[in-house]
């Protein structure tokens, strides 16, 4: 599809660098453009090449060589008749053009860069960037490449790959230039917590927190690294300390209420949970957790708060959970015929999940 | 005279076998146990792990704690896994005519060691075709001997006990053989004929040529969700000492699964025994008993399926017996690392709701893989603790997450009116830990754990004592079965299921112990399998008591 695209673009290009071209190879360039429409590609292949040996300081002969081997995918035989080429009609965006996509392809990418910014071919410059590590500058001209084919696929996989390069990018650079910050500390306790090294996470997070006490998120994320563990106990104190510090933050909140409720502290967990939709309204988790923990103490809540998740979550795994919460309220109270149509409705969505799964 | 509703007659029926008063030991501020390799036991459980991730090999192995004599003294069985070749090739052959690879009868000397006596006892060489697994023990004979079956890789063994110390396979005749992969077993007396029968767990359709590794980086044991399900087995005693299979008319063979654990109890009060099945990511089998031989599969419709969250359990060990006191047997199931144990509290009426959060299990699993399980009162306050043996599937977990660790210390669990609180069990030794079985082994009112762990010795937990009071009852039934397996008992208003079953792979000292705190008297009342009742009011504290079934309703 590229190849068609360059093709007309090549046939649009001024040819006034051009020197005289022997009438023989006008003659068999045409046969090879005949050959191309044709989609011979071998031929065509055949009868540019001869052009290029009768016209060797034709441009366009070399150029229209890399065209056919690029349509052919064979990138590798492409590179040195566009090089030539570029080198003949330096100022031709086709030839920059054709050979960043054949050196791209090819995995070059260094080399490849000069070629499409002279191409001014954004989208896969910033991929040919994004694979020098460059991802700031990927970045850039990936989003003017997404601003002119909005919704595009892959401009939009790798634009979403060049913003994770860059942001580990820049945590390098924090944690390589300012490894005893708070904010270096908490970066490496991030990276820890992402390959699952709770011990290093948790001495890093209580580096930052030693720095910088009132540093909001700090504890949040170190009250995450003991979840994961499981100890509860210990994410709770972050969690608290997290919403003391931000006594408006929804997100502490129903961390601290979740933790909780893991350590079957139901009533507490309501509470800290109710606060958290009070905070930030109709959060499907936070509503999960409140009708969770309140399950006991206040049923008229826990079932108006799992409705509620259900009510707003359809057929997910989490309406699921939901209805199956439901089902248990319903069964101790002796609602039999509601707890079985909530476990009918649990039934389905996990059914629902294992077909979309198998 | 009557006490407690009792004439003269019945109350002779309660024998004193054994009247050791309490011993007063200081008041604890340490760990709850003394922890041993047991003296004179030098058993390895030998599971033989290879290269080729044989799923079995990390699944064993059973123990048993059974006085196979009657000289009162708790006695020792442990089940050996078998030597697995790297690769197997056919015919399968673990080696278990060599003595290493034997499963082991250790009796109970007077001064608390034991002796090997294995040979002696005709238990040596459990067959080379077959890897070892776990064990039940009941009296299914009622000839007051109490009986061994043992599961298998392959097929199980029933020995029956002779009463002079040595025991005769009979699984030819009994019929009991199964085959497949048989995890754990139990003795129930489902049908309430006097006659117990046997319930067998089966993990998964699996054998050697259809093994597989799983793991990208590193090989490792497959989740059993890459094995076709298998359903588990029920043996019914004819009592000719003969068994007939009746998986398919009780509607047990009608649910496929995962099973590992197995417990009894009678949860609903209708006076039939229960049957749940633990299984390995697969709702959890609750086999709810009609009464007419037959069983209805209950547990999504009865909340005893999935966590609180609706999630599958990981089911590997568990335990049926009230931990709240309110009369009602509960459950506990042990599972993977980050899916804490799920306590299933029994409201009544059928229903259970899963309340892993509200015990304090969301906390105490934690990073923890468990397997035999128990709820026993270790401190004698009248209120079941948890004691769960633990370590991963995986010998290799480390590199999947460096959180986990293959071998980890148990758990114990002290009970704090129906919460959980971790206390300290005297070991931190991290072992890959499999089968527990429970009772007490010096006779001294304190209950003691044997554990089992995977390529070392057993571990000996004895109860280092306290002050509290005790009371330990031996059932004898006459026109129930001779066990009394069945039974439900209270003592002062908390109750026993009466069975050896439970855990994971083991089996329990069949003897019924409760704690009973300050109180230095006991009501007992007991509902036999028979239906019939008996109660036995202002029972001294502190004594061993066998109670026998009234010979008339």
């Amino acid at each position: 599809m590229t190849g068609c695209f360059l093709f007309i673009y090549l046939l649009l290009q001024p040819q006034s660098a051009e020197p005289t071209v022997p009438q023989e190879a006008l003659v068999i360039m045409q046969a090879g453009a005949d050959a191309e429409s044709r989609h011979d590609l071998d031929a065509a292949i055949s009868d540019f090449r001869r052009a290029t040996e009768l016209a060797p300081s034709s441009g366009m002969a070399f150029l229209r060589l890399g065209n056919a081997y690029i349509q052919k995918r064979v990138y590798s035989a492409a590179i040195a008749p566009l090089r030539k080429a570029v080198e003949l009609i330096p100022g031709s965006i086709a030839a920059h053009q054709l050979l960043g996509f054949a050196l791209l392809a090819q995995g070059y990418a260094a080399e490849a860069i000069p070629h499409l910014a002279a191409a001014k071919e954004y989208g896969a410059l910033g991929i040919a960037q994004l694979q020098n590590n460059q991802p700031g500058d990927a970045v850039g001209n990936l989003q003017t490449a997404l601003a002119k084919n909005p919704g595009d696929p892959d401009l939009l996989y790798y634009l979403s790959r060049a913003g994770t390069a860059l942001s580990a990018e820049s945590l390098d650079n924090l944690v390589s230039r300012s490894p005893d910050s708070a904010r270096g500390h908490q970066a490496l306790g991030q990276n820890h917590y992402a390959m699952k090294m709770y011990p290093e996470a948790k001495q890093e997070y209580a580096k930052a927190i030693a720095l910088r006490p009132d540093l909001p998120g700090l504890r949040l994320e170190l009250g995450q690294v003991y979840a994961a563990g499981s100890e509860w106990e210990k994410a709770e104190e972050q969690f608290r300390a997290e919403a003391d510090l931000q006594p408006g933050s929804a997100e502490a909140a129903y961390l601290l209420g979740n933790a909780l409720l893991q350590q079957g502290k139901m009533k507490e967990a309501a509470e800290e949970l109710k606060r958290s939709d009070a905070l930030r309204p109709d959060m499907p988790e936070t509503l999960y957790a409140l009708g969770r923990s309140a399950a006991v103490s206040d049923p008229a809540l826990a079932e108006k708060a799992l409705a509620r998740v259900i009510e707003m979550e359809k057929d997910t795994p989490l309406a699921g959970e939901a209805s199956f919460a439901l089902a248990g309220i319903h069964r101790k109270q002796g609602k039999i015929e509601q707890a079985t149509k909530d476990m009918q409705d649990f039934r389905r969505i996990q059914a629902l999940h294992a077909t979309a799964n198998h | 005279m009557t006490a407690g509703g009792m004439t003269r007659a019945a109350l002779a029926s309660l024998v004193c076998a054994i009247a050791l008063l309490a011993q007063e030991v200081e008041p604890k501020s340490g760990p709850m146990f003394f922890v041993s390799p047991g003296k004179g036991v030098d058993f390895i459980l030998r599971n033989s792990p290879t290269s080729r991730k044989y799923l079995i090999e990390t699944m064993p192995g059973g123990v048993a704690l059974l006085d196979y004599n009657n000289d009162g003294l708790l006695d020792i069985f442990l089940v050996n896994a078998g030597h697995v070749y790297d690769p197997m090739s056919k015919p399968h052959n673990f080696d278990r005519h060599l003595p290493d690879y034997w499963n082991r009868l250790y009796r109970q000397n007077k001064d608390g060691s034991f002796t090997d006596v294995t040979v002696a006892a005709g238990l040596a060489n459990a067959g080379d075709t077959n890897y070892g697994m776990g064990v039940a023990v009941g009296d299914y004979d009622n000839d007051g001997y109490p009986d061994i079956y043992v599961t298998n890789f392959g097929k199980n063994i029933l020995y029956h006990n002779n009463g002079d110390g040595t025991f005769t396979d009979v699984t030819a005749k009994a019929g009991v053989a199964a085959g497949g992969w048989s995890v754990s077993a139990g003795f129930l007396d489902y049908d309430n004929d006097g006659k117990l029968d046997l319930f067998v767990t089966r993990y998964l359709d699996w054998s050697i040529e259809k093994s597989k590794t799983c793991g990208s980086e590193s090989p490792t044991y497959c989740p059993p969700v890459e094995f076709p399900a298998i359903s588990n087995i029920l043996y019914h005693n004819r009592g000719d000492g003969t068994f007939e299979d009746v998986s398919v008319p009780s509607g047990i063979a009608a649910k496929k699964g995962h099973g590992l654990g197995v417990a009894f109890a009678d949860y609903d009060g209708d006076g039939y025994t229960d049957i749940f099945v633990a299984n390995d990511v697969t709702n959890q089998f609750l086999f709810h008993n009609n009464g007419d031989g037959t069983f209805t599969e209950t547990g999504l419709d009865s909340g005893a399926a999935l966590s609180s969250n609706g999630k599958m359990l990981s089911g590997m060990g568990v335990v049926f017996q009230d931990y709240d006191n309110d009369g009602q047997p509960d459950l506990l199931v042990t599972q993977l690392p980050h899916q804490p144990y799920v306590a299933y509290h029994n409201e009544g009426h059928g229903v259970f709701s899963a309340q892993e959060l509200e015990t304090g299990f969301g906390t105490l699993s934690g990073n923890a893989s468990g397997w035999g399980v128990g709820l026993e009162d270790f401190d004698n306050d009248g209120w079941k603790d948890a004691f769960i043996v633990q370590g991963h599937v995986f010998d290799n977990v480390a590199k999947y997450d460096s959180s986990l660790s293959y071998r980890q210390p148990p758990l114990l669990a002290m009970n704090r009116n129906g919460h959980f609180e971790k206390a300290d069990a005297g070991s931190t030794v991290p072992v890959a830990g499999r089968g527990a079985a429970f009772g007490d082994l010096n006779n001294d009112g304190w209950m003691d754990v044997v554990t089992t762990s995977l390529g070392e010795r057993p571990q000996f937990f004895v109860n280092r004592g306290g002050k509290a009071h005790w009371l330990t009852i031996t059932l004898r039934g006459t026109r129930s079965n001779r066990d009394g397996y069945g039974a439900r008992v209270t003592v002062n208003g908390q109750l026993r299921f009466a069975t050896a079953t439970g855990s994971y792979l083991s089996s329990n000292d069949k003897r019924l112990h409760f704690g009973l705190g300050s109180s230095e008297y006991a009501n007992v009342e007991i509902t036999w399998p028979s239906g019939s009742h008996q109660k036995v009011a202002s029972v001294k504290a502190d004594h061993f008591i066998v109670i026998e079934e009234a010979a008339q309703p």
